[in-house]
């Protein structure tokens, strides 16, 4: 357990969107955060990556106040994708993915053959290779958002935090993107993100937790998570639980 | 143009550099009373020789004048870019972010209500006026906050220049005697330039500038929105303190000698982007080299255009300037 938080309040102005949290994040799992809208889901997320400082309580990495550790060492081992992105002026893609090494590059930002070669493999495995030389800002939604993943995989980082990554995408890139985000995590890394869709994290993630109104009702195992009960109770919903035919993974299916 | 933007980057520094040298050069020998030929003023320089009187005017009184307009230009000129990052604003610069019409306000306070504090009572005067017009403009703006309402950002900086201005006017009613010389320096003028003002003018300047170029990577991060810059490592907080400083230093030790010239922070950050695009690394220097340039061409011509009485170089720039930002919105848009 490298990440983990302790009595973790977070919020804006005082007011604690994520309540008193005590959540430890198991290594080497490929974990979704679940919950309605405005369930803090994002707001825990952005904590943990120290993107927000706590109303009160820590983030702990490594045992050490997360907050204490060197922003550059710490860039090293996690990495966000936000779930809002700007949409920068004349930044070609390649330049653009090209600034998830600066943890890296030391001062200037000049990058070395190593850099180079994973700069190719992240574009490689999210498919925009070809886009290189285009300008981040000619590109579609999807595009944009691969290109921007991509720029948070050259960071290279154990730890991967990602905002609701399939916004903006087409199902068959949701589905590659989902296949690979298990490939990175069958690599070893350790992988949080916040989805929407409830069936797609049952089928692709292996731990699941589950969060209203700022504080974490349960957690574990698809199978052990997605229940009746918990839909009922967090979402609101009538839903049978069904056997994915081809996964195997529990479903729900609104009634 | 179109072949000028396919060179390296270092050709355009290099070709830029000429340029500069070639109007800084044109500036010591032309539109001159006691007639300066265009070798005297390379002599003057390589030879000096106190029996000729062109040299003394080169060496006196147009060498400094070039050499401050020049440094003027690029102080300017790289903090408006610097301003561009930090608010993540393509409108932002020192004269729309109200920085100019707060330095003004302080320039004229000091000089109508406690004028013996002098040359460096003027520039603090400045850096510090300039500083609480930036900072109440950036809290009505929210610009903290991200680059999203870039409409309220300046709609609080024409508001605050506003009410500089009519402030500044105010004291220049009430203290009539210091009137003219509030004037001159509201207009923009490098005329009265001298060796003394040079002195106290370049270290600074220039270790700014160092500051601003040695901040360029960090910059880079800031364009990429506030949660990635984190992300990515950078210091937030640290970053835009350091960065509103240097925008401060360079502009109030710029305007606090050549008085309101506007403009060159919006214009030239946005020229050389059209050309390098937007690595800071790139954008600063080449930035320093056509902000200097220009102001150096606009001077010349500010002698030129109803010779001999000068024309005010904030003037002229405002006259080349405009017609060419309204071209740069209108193809950007298009």
């Amino acid at each position: 357990m490298s990440l983990s938080t302790h009595d973790l309040s977070v919020g804006y102005h005082d007011k604690a969107i994520v309540k008193q949290v005590n959540l430890s994040i198991p290594d080497g799992k490929f974990i979704a955060l679940l919950g309605p809208n405005g369930c803090g889901k994002s707001t825990l997320l952005k904590a943990i990556a120290r993107i927000l400082t706590p109303l009160s309580g820590q983030v702990h990495w490594h045992g050490e106040n997360l907050h204490k550790i060197p922003s550059n060492q710490l860039a090293k081992s996690l990495a966000l994708l936000p779930q809002t992105q700007p949409i920068p002026e004349g930044i070609k893609v390649f330049d653009l993915i090209a600034y998830g090494r600066s943890p890296y590059t030391g001062f200037w930002g000049r990058l070395n053959t190593e850099d180079k070669r994973i700069i190719d493999r992240v574009m490689q495995e999210t498919e925009v290779t070809e886009l290189a030389d285009q300008l981040v800002s000619e590109l579609s939604g999807g595009q944009r958002q691969r290109v921007w993943l991509a720029m948070t995989l050259a960071q290279d980082t154990p730890y991967l935090l990602l905002d609701e990554p399939t916004t903006y995408m087409d199902l068959s890139h949701q589905v590659e993107l989902m296949h690979l985000l298990r490939k990175l995590n069958q690599q070893g890394k350790t992988i949080i993100t916040v989805l929407h869709d409830i069936n797609q994290a049952a089928r692709y993630c292996d731990h699941l937790i589950v969060m209203k109104e700022g504080e974490i009702i349960t957690q574990g195992s698809p199978d052990s998570v997605l229940t009746r009960d918990m839909l009922k109770t967090v979402f609101s919903l009538n839903a049978q639980i069904h056997q994915d035919p081809i996964a195997k993974t529990p479903m729900c299916v609104v009634e | 143009m179109l072949r000028f933007k396919h060179l390296s980057y270092l050709r355009q520094c290099v070709v830029l550099l000429l340029v500069l040298l070639l109007f800084a050069w044109l500036s010591l020998f032309t539109w001159s009373i006691v007639p300066v030929s265009a070798s005297q003023a390379l002599m003057a320089i390589m030879a000096p020789d106190d029996a000729i009187i062109a040299h003394h005017i080169v060496l006196d009184i147009r060498l400094p004048r070039v050499l401050i307009a020049g440094l003027v230009g690029a102080c300017l000129a790289v903090a408006g870019a610097i301003m561009q990052s930090l608010t993540r604003n393509p409108l932002a610069s020192p004269s729309v972010l109200g920085v100019n019409a707060g330095a003004a306000l302080g320039m004229a306070a000091v000089s109508t209500v406690t004028p013996w504090l002098g040359f460096f009572g003027i520039s603090t005067a400045a850096i510090l006026g300039g500083a609480i017009a930036w900072g109440i403009v950036m809290l009505l703006g929210t610009a903290w906050r991200g680059g999203n309402e870039h409409g309220r950002l300046v709609l609080a900086g024409v508001a605050v220049s506003a009410l500089c201005a009519a402030l500044m006017k105010a004291m220049i009613i009430l203290h009539e005697d210091q009137a003219s010389a509030v004037l001159t320096w509201l207009a923009g003028s490098v005329a009265g330039a001298s060796w003394h003002q040079w002195q106290h003018f370049w270290p600074i300047a220039s270790l700014s500038l160092l500051g601003a170029f040695l901040m360029s990577p960090t910059l880079n991060l800031l364009n990429l929105g506030d949660d990635n810059a984190r992300s990515l490592g950078a210091k937030l907080g640290w970053t835009r303190v350091i960065c509103s400083l240097l925008v401060l230093v360079l502009v109030g030790s710029a305007l606090s000698i050549a008085g309101a010239i506007a403009f060159i922070g919006l214009l030239v950050p946005h020229m050389s982007k059209a050309l390098v695009g937007q690595d800071n690394r790139k954008i600063l220097p080449l930035t320093a080299i056509m902000g200097a340039a220009l102001v150096v061409m606009a001077d010349t011509l500010s002698r030129a255009i109803i010779y001999p009485t000068e024309t005010p170089v904030g003037a002229i720039i405002a006259l080349i300037g405009a017609p060419f930002f309204i071209y740069m919105v209108r193809t950007r848009t298009a």
